[in-house]
């Protein structure tokens, strides 16, 4: 995308940022995923955000302060990325998770395969009581 | 409240109601979580510690340093001279708390208190991400983390406090702090008019969020925060990576 000040960047170049690409995983997610919002609403539930957002927020933490995996200035800078291109038509907080999630696999912490496989696994324990 | 939630003639209250359905926003952070902690990036002890401290906090030990500095000339003069200080009567001990103990990489341990006068506003902005400080004013509101609100406010301050529905007066000077890793902010709003005899607790009532960012100025009567419509940005400015 093209920025409007771009020609202060440097040496009267216009400068190009790549698009993010979609990653096939959490763009089914975004298409097909019901957000807190709309489940809200539907059971009737009061509380403005989903009851895993604060694991959310412990995880972003986690992984900035512990092993340094992924720190806070630099999920912040893809999140800025991500949410202004292919996730913002995505409410908060899931837009924030799948930026974290999207930023996870495209620095190799987690594997796209190796996640929708986890997801299926956690799926299965969650609907099997 | 609606007749379902009122109590039964046993003094029962029924069940609040419950998301009975498996989401897969739901299912994705639990599936993240669970990889980052097989593969090391940190432990359960660690998530569980970041959770309860995640969990612990709010806006109200901010607005509580604000009641209270209005209501103690002295303690407004620690509260601006030295934040820090001025946060432990409010319970929050931005060196010594919970997680590390010494201060979370996202949260330094410097807090400034902005004290507004009648001539100059405060208002609080992160034009790098969106440092806030946690500790004593709870998670940031999405608006706060928009590029556009961070971006547009340190250039144009006045117009975009309008936009938020506080039109200030020319004669009003507006300082904006721009915080950073070892730096946070909140300000401490003018006591309004028509408070006069309040108590603390009915002052901490309207010292919201908003009032603490400097987006907004206390006043009677207001006790939550408006809702704010999240606009992106139309030219959206990219980082350098």
């Amino acid at each position: 995308m093209t920025t409007s000040d771009e020609n202060h960047h440097g040496a009267g170049m216009p400068r190009q940022e790549p698009e993010p690409s979609p990653i096939s995983l959490l763009e089914a997610i975004r298409r097909h995923g019901r957000v807190w919002g709309d489940l809200a609403a539907q059971y009737g539930v009061t509380n403005p955000d989903p009851p895993w957002k604060v694991n959310l927020e412990a995880t972003c933490d986690a992984l900035s302060a512990e092993a340094c995996a992924l720190p806070l200035l630099e999920r912040r800078a893809a999140e800025d990325d991500l949410s202004e291109t292919i996730y913002s038509d995505v409410p908060q907080p899931e837009r924030q998770l799948l930026t974290l999630a999207h930023t996870m696999i495209q620095r190799g912490l987690v594997d796209e395969d190796e996640l929708g496989r986890r997801m299926k696994e956690v799926y299965s324990r969650l609907t099997s009581a | 409240m609606s007749d379902k939630h009122k109590e039964d003639e046993h003094g029962h209250r029924p069940p609040a109601p419950m998301v009975d359905e498996v989401s897969d926003f739901e299912v994705l952070e639990m599936a993240v979580r669970e990889l980052a902690i097989e593969k090391g990036l940190f432990s359960a002890e660690d998530h569980r510690r970041w959770t309860e401290y995640v969990h612990s906090l709010g806006p109200l030990p901010a607005a509580r340093l604000v009641a209270k500095a209005w209501l103690d000339p002295a303690y407004k003069k620690l509260a601006v001279a030295d934040g820090v200080k001025a946060s432990l009567e409010v319970g929050v001990d931005w060196i010594n708390s919970p997680p590390t103990g010494f201060g979370t990489p996202s949260d330094y341990c410097n807090l400034r208190v902005l004290e507004d006068t009648p001539k100059v506003k405060h208002v609080v902005v992160c034009t790098l991400c969106s440092c806030y400080p946690r500790p004593i004013l709870g998670n940031s509101p999405e608006w706060y983390r928009t590029p556009n609100y961070r971006r547009r406010l340190v250039r144009w301050p006045r117009q975009v406090l309008a936009e938020f529905g506080l039109q200030l007066p020319p004669d009003v000077e507006i300082r904006v702090a721009d915080s950073n890793q070892k730096t946070r902010y909140i300000v401490l709003p003018t006591r309004p008019a028509g408070t006069e005899g309040w108590t603390e607790d009915q002052l901490a009532e309207i010292v919201t969020r908003d009032c603490l960012i400097g987006v907004a100025v206390p006043k009677p009567g207001i006790k939550a925060n408006a809702k704010r419509t999240v606009h992106p940005a139309v030219h959206p400015v990219h980082h350098d990576h």
